[in-house]
């Protein structure tokens, strides 16, 4: 549950999500998206309301969620699971080309193209899970929790990642544990907790608030 | 048994075992989208032999053609039943109690309809192919037997395309392994469902037929068939597709060479033993065999 939030991202920029486990991070990305009903409120896309569009409908408009715990179909190959990302009919011409593209910016995907996802390393598969968030051709990306369960050096390939992502002019909406490295990529940032906004501001500023600072980035 | 005896009997199991993977499908692709068990499959079974009889009876239409057509004559009843009673179904990762009620529900009205149209005699489809053979040497096959193989084979093939290489096949393999993940990728999910069930229905009715050349039928013509099929999928691992094909030929061979052990008329009996052995020892059917094996190799 979360509880009369309000947040907005900006075209072209990177926000964040932070706070502690069941805090409602997800359960806000997912309202985003159309996976969760939402009770009240207004869902805003580029000014335009989409609050009662179902998820598919939503998809259209070129958002994309990289689900916590990457949610890929374990039996369909890598390709086949790429593929899906691109669904909706306005992005099904375009498929081949949005394919190539994210062949070029993992060449490990591509070389295990035809295996099954389930097959793939953790990181491999999250790298799976971010391209099939891309086959969108996304205006707006969120990520949720993208370096969870996953190695140190595996989880700087990520944020790096997140970064090349944003610099292409995606706007992007990340959700992490993490604070350290969300505020790191982020220029604004928001604190949740037990459903509700709790804090929010540049991020710079809130790596240096005393609250922050203590619970989350264990200073 | 002569060498001769075994390789006729070997043959006519495998031509068995293709029909009942048709029979078989339809089941499982409703269960793996929507995890209905669909009781009802039976009385589709049992309207798509009808439905070719008729055809045949009346419009004198060759049967075959008439099991064409029963794809989509069925598919648009299997998609207006979804749209009728699906909506009441509880949309479920898990199989529920309500959506086995009402297809069980649907298999009794639908052989009562069949009572009410066609009375309780026994009908037959009879074709010169009826009772033609094929032989080679001391090997004889049925010249129907061979027919109603051979369509079913390609009408799984055509399966297997569809599956494989189209939007909507896509879409329903991937309904079957996460629902969620086919939310946010944009995949309308009601609607996959709605097409996944005529689409199994289409293979229950032109199923029906295919079984209808081959065996007399009467509306509570399903009732075995609907075991079978249930047995099959539990073997294959309920929403496995190569898993219909392995727990079909299993059946297949265990039905035809069973009758060296016991007599005929325990033939159901088989079926059932088969049931319960699998749910003891394989409960995952062959394709959760099958992953273990894997996930142990990996280790």
């Amino acid at each position: 549950m979360v509880w009369g939030i309000s947040l907005a991202v900006e075209a072209g920029s990177v926000a964040c999500l932070i706070g502690p486990n069941g805090a409602g991070k997800s359960t806000t990305l997912n309202a985003v998206i159309g996976a969760l009903p939402v009770k009240g409120g207004q869902i805003l896309l580029q000014g335009s309301d989409v609050t009662r569009e179902k998820a598919h409908r939503r998809v259209r408009r070129r958002i994309a969620l990289i689900p916590e715990g990457r949610q890929l179909w374990q039996r369909m190959t890598v390709e086949e699971n790429l593929l899906l990302g691109a669904f909706p009919k306005n992005l099904r011409r375009s498929a081949a080309s949005f394919l190539e593209r994210v062949y070029t910016m993992f060449p490990r995907l591509k070389e295990r193209r035809h295996q099954a996802a389930g097959t793939l390393s953790g990181g491999e598969q999250q790298m799976c899970a971010v391209g099939r968030g891309l086959m969108a051709d996304p205006l707006l990306l969120m990520l949720d929790e993208p370096s969870l369960g996953l190695a140190p050096r595996i989880v700087d390939e990520i944020f790096d990642l997140v970064r090349t992502i944003a610099q292409q002019g995606v706007t992007i909406l990340l959700a992490a544990q993490n604070a350290n490295y969300a505020l790191s990529v982020s220029r604004y940032g928001y604190v949740m907790e037990s459903g509700r906004i709790a804090l929010e501001g540049p991020s710079e500023r809130l790596r240096a608030d005393d609250h922050v600072r203590q619970a989350y980035l264990g200073a | 048994m002569t060498f001769v005896d075994f390789l006729n009997l070997l043959i006519s199991a495998l031509l068995l075992a293709g029909t009942y993977a048709a029979m078989a499908i339809g089941m499982t692709v409703i269960y793996g989208v929507m995890k209905i068990v669909n009781l009802a499959h039976a009385g589709f079974l049992m309207l798509g032999a009808y439905f070719v009889y008729e055809l045949h009876e009346r419009a004198g239409l060759h049967p075959l053609l008439g099991v064409l057509l029963a794809f989509p004559a069925f598919y648009v009843v299997g998609v207006l039943v979804h749209w009728a009673l699906g909506r009441g179904v509880p949309v479920s990762d898990k199989p529920t109690l309500a959506s086995l009620l009402l297809m069980f529900g649907l298999w009794l009205v639908l052989q009562n309809i069949g009572y009410l149209v066609w009375g309780t005699d026994d009908r037959a489809i009879l074709t010169p192919m009826t009772f033609a053979t094929i032989r080679f040497g001391e090997i004889t096959i049925p010249k129907i037997g061979l027919v109603v193989f051979a369509s079913a084979v390609i009408s799984l093939a055509a399966l297997e395309f569809v599956l494989h290489r189209t939007w909507f096949g896509r879409s329903i393999r991937a309904l079957i392994q996460n629902r969620y993940s086919c939310r946010i990728v944009g995949i309308p999910v009601e609607r996959t469902a709605r097409r996944t069930f005529g689409l199994g229905i289409a293979f229950a009715g032109a199923a029906g037929g295919l079984l209808a050349l081959l065996y007399p039928f009467s509306p509570d013509f399903g009732r075995p068939f609907l075991l079978r099929s249930f047995v099959i999928i539990v073997l294959g691992g309920l929403e496995s597709f190569s898993g219909v094909f392995v727990g079909s030929l299993i059946l297949a061979l265990v039905e035809t060479f069973s009758i060296f052990i016991v007599p005929s008329s325990y033939q159901p009996a088989i079926s059932f033993s088969l049931l319960v052995v699998a749910l003891i020892v394989l409960p995952g059917g062959v394709a959760g065999f099958a992953a273990r094996m894997r996930s142990r190799r990996a280790e």
